[in-house]
């Protein structure tokens, strides 16, 4: 089978970190990543199903991977080679279309009994992930025992599947996984009432949570900090109350709290910041505009080592923390709300370009650059594939 | 062997031939005092080399020596005409001989470099040397300190008729003891002669840099201050002797305006409470020195030695 | 004898003409047959002598007022109000007519033995002043006998303790204004009155007032019905601030009111010929003007703007006036309208006018977005009488830069106006309605106003008000050589040279249009027939 495999060449890999520091993307070219005709993955066991992707969405987080800037924090927790992909819309051999939960919690990886946190309804923050009878892998797309959704071919274990209503189209369910993130992290920081909600950064995370805030009863504003044109039109259509440019986004909320401000720090401001971005600029942008006693949430993946002054975090006893993947729960809201924000349409169109698997280079590019060339999320598209049919 | 030089001895014609005793001896040709003509002063060659002299060496001495701040400019604007300069004669206080060079590099363009001092005949044209120097760096023409002599005064006249501004030091001298003297008419009568306007101007400071007397320089800063220009005025009853009351007058509240503030000094002024330029009667000479208060000469404290230097 | 200002009909040997475009100029060519430009009158002579005309002013009064040396006696409280960095424009060289009149003043103060003497720059909710600013207004002399002691100093009008509430007109407008000022035994106002907008009851009504006595002229009905702003009897704004006028005599406070007009001598030499008409730049103007051009679109802007803002205007004062308030200004706008009204005939489909770089707001700083628009729609489109040079639904199109550029210190409020209330709407009654309110009450903007040099923040929203007349007459507004995306931000449409410009306004007002050129500065005021 044709699948885009990512493989541990030190070499190559230094290569990509620094292709992909000069051009975002370009890691793709130069990377540890290639297109190979590789043996299909088997089943490890029991319960496992074999799932043909039709859709495989391209996510910040595999970008940072090949561009080489991911952190060191993952190298425990992946097992190489392995085949990126975890926004997957796929078909099982019975032809019935799913959706990919791509962590491998304790059920997935044979753990019986379940870890604390398994047992106690947040797979997300499963405490076996590089345990039991799969390699290493946080998730489906970073395990060498899986496959990923980048190719025409991996599996996957019963509990992972949820399966796609009739009604969606493949670019509404693929969005469904990135968007159960962006409902973990809204039911996670739900501002009281009439609080105003700041999100860095309309990227596909950001303005997933956009309409995630909304679905969830969030009646306040929502303030967005967009770097492109395009995006702007797209955050005020998801229920942003204003969209700013990142440099305007500080003024923005001092004047809608009547801050005043000591230094580059609002002496009020939001009671929630969600940092979609993950560098070292939005964090400490977003230090700096949250309220005292407020709370800022990393839910962009961040790029590793960071330095940011810490002293407004003690000084004003701002909350951080990290908010990551979803439970079952947050999957099926995230079903609901891909179909219909409840604003006249699905996100499907979020979805901007696909491409084949041939042409991942291209795609990645695309992905890297997205908001500059207004897009959202680019996907590969593996429904006319030849090998699929094999 | 040994070799005698002898010189010839010199006599008439090859010496000049010793005055009879009989006979009044002939005025030397080469002038001094009042009589130095400074025409030469006043040449194209001249007016170059002092200009590069107060702007190449004086004014940049003067920055360093005396941190001039300068006040009441604003008044000369009024003066300045766009088709010919109107000629001035600048009226000011005299503490010391930094007090010229001084004035000449504060006093604006177009007056800076169109200037000549009236210079007391007795002390700067004394000599054949001091009188080129005197006249070649300050364009200065001999006067006398104590009348209006009729030849010094013609001098000025013409001078300032062909539009050369000239700069006055009304008191004849420079102060004793810091405190002023009283002013004498010299000033009064060239504006009356020439209908020209007098703008007051107090020098502050001066007297810490070198006081009469001193023989060295301390730096110490200093303050011009520039009164509105005072114009002679026949129909109001100006003669020399009011009107060089009136330039006393206003080069007084200038002093005032330098210690107090300008509305002080206009208080002052309205009442006629100007404190006097002469400054207090007292009969003793340490009252008079310890009203000066710190515009008095300022004693530097010999820096003590460190000892033991254990270093 | 200085020449009147008169109409030139473009035709095909018309050379082309001096537009300015913030820190530069361009020449532009206009259509012959159907264009025409107005030049402004020559700089009248100056008074002779400033200073005695000064005090023969203060010594015979107009109107029903005592000479000013009868007004003051020793032991009274006296209050000497002046104009702001906002006048006069360029910032004219030393000595500032200010300081002749504040000078001339305070010496038959001093005669009268009058002790208790505060001088406040009527700021209003203009930024403050800087010591440099100030002593360049009042000079060294008058700001050393009164700064260091606190008795001269910036009004502030956010200074709830210290400003009187005088009570409120027929109309229900509050007057509020500097407590120090009205309780003065005698409050004089040193006033330069550049353009005819200037003086009158505006000086102490709007120069000495709070917000809350402002918003009721400071705001678009008002503003809408000012036709035009330098009309005084035909300005809603100048209406309100007499009925003002009336409750502060009313209220028993003394006022001495001084105005002083000043000739349009705007730019020292060599640029000089930027006052000339092109027909008459000399081979060295000529040089200068190619040298100084092609110059500037080399210099980085901070440098263009730093040289520009360095030039002092040579401006001179042609009249003085003093006394009773309404009695001195009538004679003030006479002589205004002696030094700046040029007659033309009927209107046109096209008024195009070059923006300099300075407006009364960005003395000293910069001329950004929004006060492009003010500087254009509010005080250039209103410099006329009777009617506005352009018809209604007609086109304006003015060269500037227009760069996204904002002064940080000065104009916070800008900031947030032009990226946050006109990304929303540019329509003054909205702006208004839905936004004035936050940015007058906001914490931030006073705080900056009063311990910074920022102006208040309701500030830009007169800004935008200035202009409303303007927007609600023209049909569109073209800026030629703007910065894009900051034109479109402001409603209006950028062009990159006069031509497109033309082009761009043909669909509203044909192909054929008739132009009018508004040759300034030097300022002038249209009297449209």
């Amino acid at each position: 089978m044709k699948a885009l495999l990512f493989e541990r060449q030190v070499a190559k890999f230094a290569a990509a970190a620094v292709a992909g520091r000069l051009v975002p993307g370009k890691g793709a070219t130069v990377g540890p990543i290639s297109l190979q005709d590789i043996d299909e993955p088997e089943a490890p066991g029991a319960g496992w199903q074999r799932v043909r992707p039709r859709l495989s969405g391209i996510c910040g987080s595999d970008l940072a991977t090949i561009d080489g800037h991911s952190s060191h924090y993952f190298e425990p927790i992946v097992s190489f080679p392995f085949v990126p992909g975890h926004e997957v819309v796929g078909e099982l051999d019975d032809g019935r279309r799913v959706v990919l939960v791509p962590i491998l919690t304790c059920a997935v990886r044979g753990i019986d009994p379940v870890c604390s946190q398994c047992g106690a309804g947040h797979p997300n923050r499963c405490e076996r992930i590089a345990f039991g009878h799969l390699e290493p892998g946080l998730q489906t797309g970073f395990c060498e025992s899986t496959g990923g959704g980048w190719s025409t071919s991996f599996v996957a274990h019963e509990s992972q599947l949820v399966a796609v209503p009739d009604a969606l189209t493949d670019e509404e369910a693929v969005l469904i996984e990135p968007t159960a993130c962006a409902v973990h992290a809204a039911r996670t920081v739900l501002p009281g009432g009439s609080d105003t909600a700041v999100i860095i950064g309309a990227g596909t995370l950001g303005l997933l949570t956009i309409a995630a805030l909304r679905a969830v009863g969030h009646t306040g504003s929502i303030l967005v900090a967009a770097k492109h044109p395009a995006q702007r039109h797209l955050a005020t259509e998801l229920g942003a109350t204003q969209v700013v440019a990142p440099s305007e986004l500080n003024r923005t909320v001092r004047v809608r709290a009547g801050a005043m401000v000591v230094g580059d720090q609002l002496t009020t401001g939001a009671s929630v910041v969600v940092d979609c971005v993950g560098s070292d600029d939005s964090l400490a942008q977003a230090l700096s505009i949250v309220a005292p006693g407020g709370e800022v949430v990393l839910l962009g993946m961040p790029g590793g080592r960071t330095s940011v002054d810490l002293t407004p975090l003690w000084h004003r006893e701002t909350s951080l923390r990290g908010c990551y993947a979803y439970t079952r729960d947050d999957f099926a809201t995230a079903t609901a709300l891909v179909a219909d924000t409840g604003r006249g349409r699905g996100l499907g169109h979020l979805v901007s370009a696909t491409y084949p698997l041939a042409r991942y280079r291209d795609a990645i590019e695309h992905a890297a650059n997205a908001g500059a060339r207004g897009a959202v999320k680019i996907a590969f598209d593996l429904r006319h594939d030849k090998e699929r049919s094999r | 062997m040994t070799l005698k030089l002898r010189m010839p001895r010199l006599a008439f014609p090859f010496t000049a031939a010793p005055t009879p005793a009989s006979v009044e001896p002939l005025r030397p040709k080469l002038r001094t005092g009042i009589d130095y003509e400074t025409d030469w002063a006043r040449s194209f060659g001249a007016r170059l080399a002092r200009l590069a002299l107060l702007e190449g060496v004086i004014g940049p001495t003067m920055r360093v020596l005396a941190t001039p701040e300068r006040r009441g400019l604003d008044y000369l604007r009024d003066l300045e005409q766009p088709e010919h300069t109107q000629p001035v004669i600048f009226a000011a206080n005299h503490h010391s001989h930094v007090d010229t060079p001084l004035l000449l590099s504060s006093i604006p363009e177009p007056w800076r470099h169109k200037m000549f001092v009236g210079a007391a005949a007795d002390y700067f044209f004394k000599t054949r040397i001091t009188s080129t120097a005197s006249a070649l760096a300050l364009n200065a023409i001999p006067i006398e300190r104590t009348r209006v002599s009729r030849r010094s005064a013609d001098d000025a006249a013409e001078l300032i008729d062909d539009g050369w501004s000239m700069l006055i030091f009304p008191e004849g001298g420079r102060s004793p003891d810091g405190w002023g003297q009283p002013f004498r008419g010299g000033a009064a009568y060239l504006a009356l002669r020439c209908d020209v306007p007098v703008v007051p101007v107090h020098l502050e400071g001066t007297g810490r840099i070198m006081r009469k007397g001193s023989k060295r320089l301390a730096r110490s800063a200093t303050r011009i201050t520039f009164g509105p220009p005072l114009w002679p005025d026949r129909a109001a009853g100006d003669d020399s002797r009011r009107m060089a009351a009136r330039i006393e007058r206003a080069v007084a509240v200038l002093a005032d305006e330098s210690t107090t503030d300008w509305y002080t000094a206009r208080l002052h002024a309205h009442r006629d409470a100007t404190p006097a330029l002469s400054g207090p009667e007292a009969p003793s000479q340490w009252r008079r020195a310890w009203a000066l208060g710190d515009r008095g000469p300022k004693h530097r404290r010999a820096t003590s030695r460190r000892w033991p230097d254990l270093t | 004898m200085p020449r009147p200002g008169f109409v030139l009909d473009v035709d095909r040997s018309t050379p082309p003409l001096l537009f300015w475009a913030g820190e530069g100029f361009r020449l532009e060519r206009l259509p012959a047959d159907r264009t025409r430009v107005i030049y402004p009158p020559e700089p009248l002579d100056p008074l002779p002598h400033p200073e005695a005309a000064i005090r023969q002013a203060l010594l015979n009064p107009l109107g029903d007022s005592k000479p000013l040396p009868e007004l003051l006696f020793a032991g009274m409280r006296l209050t000497i109000a002046f104009d702001d960095i906002s006048l006069p424009l360029p910032p004219m060289q030393r000595p500032d007519v200010r300081q002749r009149v504040i000078e001339a003043v305070l010496d038959m103060a001093a005669e009268a033995g009058v002790d208790d003497v505060h001088l406040i720059a009527a700021l209003a909710l203009h930024r403050r002043m800087t010591e440099a600013e100030l002593r360049h207004a009042v000079g060294d002399r008058v700001y050393d006998a009164f700064a260091p002691s606190g008795h001269l100093y910036n009004m502030d009008a956010e200074d709830t303790e210290n400003m009187a509430y005088l009570g409120s007109t027929d109309q229900g407008e509050e007057v509020e204004i500097v407590k120090r000022a009205a309780e003065s035994d005698l409050l004089v106002y040193v006033n330069i009155n550049l353009v005819a907008m200037d003086g009158g009851w505006k000086s102490t009504a709007t120069g000495l007032a709070s917000y809350r006595s402002l918003r009721h002229h400071h705001n678009v009905k008002t503003l809408q019905h000012s036709r035009s702003l330098m009309d005084r009897h035909n300005s809603a704004l100048h209406t309100s601030n007499w009925r003002m006028g009336k409750v502060i005599t009313d209220a028993g406070v003394k006022i001495f009111q001084i105005e002083t007009t000043l000739n349009t001598d705007t730019f020292p030499p060599p640029f000089d010929f930027l006052m000339k008409r092109e027909w008459e730049w000399s081979a060295k103007d000529r040089a200068v003007f190619l040298g100084s051009s092609k110059s500037l679109a080399r210099t980085p802007n901070r440098l263009a703007r730093q040289i520009f803002h360095s030039i002092k205007a040579p401006h001179a004062m042609t009249s003085v006036q003093a006394g009773e308030v309404d009695a001195v200004h009538e004679e003030t706008i006479r002589n205004v309208h002696r030094q700046q009204l040029v007659e033309v005939e009927g209107q046109t489909d096209i008024l195009t006018m070059g923006l300099p770089y300075i407006c009364p707001y960005n003395v000293n700083s910069i001329m950004n977005p929004i006060l492009v628009m003010c500087l254009g729609l509010g005080y250039f489109f209103n410099l006329y009488r009777n009617k506005p040079l352009v018809r209604e639904g007609g086109v304006l199109i003015m060269s500037h830069p227009t760069p996204w550029e904002f002064h940080p210190v000065h104009h916070p409020s800008y900031i947030d106006f032009f990226e946050q209330v006109l990304a929303e709407t540019t329509d003054p009654i909205r702006i208004e309605a839905e936004f004035e309110k936050s940015y007058a009450e906001d914490e931030w903007y006073r705080h900056l106003y009063r311990t910074s040099y920022a102006y208040h923040g309701v500030h830009p929203f007169y800004m935008w008000y200035w202009g409303a007349h303007a927007l609600e007459h023209l049909g569109r507004v073209i800026i030629v050589g703007g910065e894009p995306r900051a034109v479109r931000r402001l409603g209006f449409m950028a062009a990159s040279t006069m031509n497109d410009a033309l082009e761009m306004a043909s669909d509203v007002v044909g192909r054929e249009p008739t132009i009018t050129h508004l040759h300034a500065p030097p300022l002038l005021l249209a009297d449209v027939k």
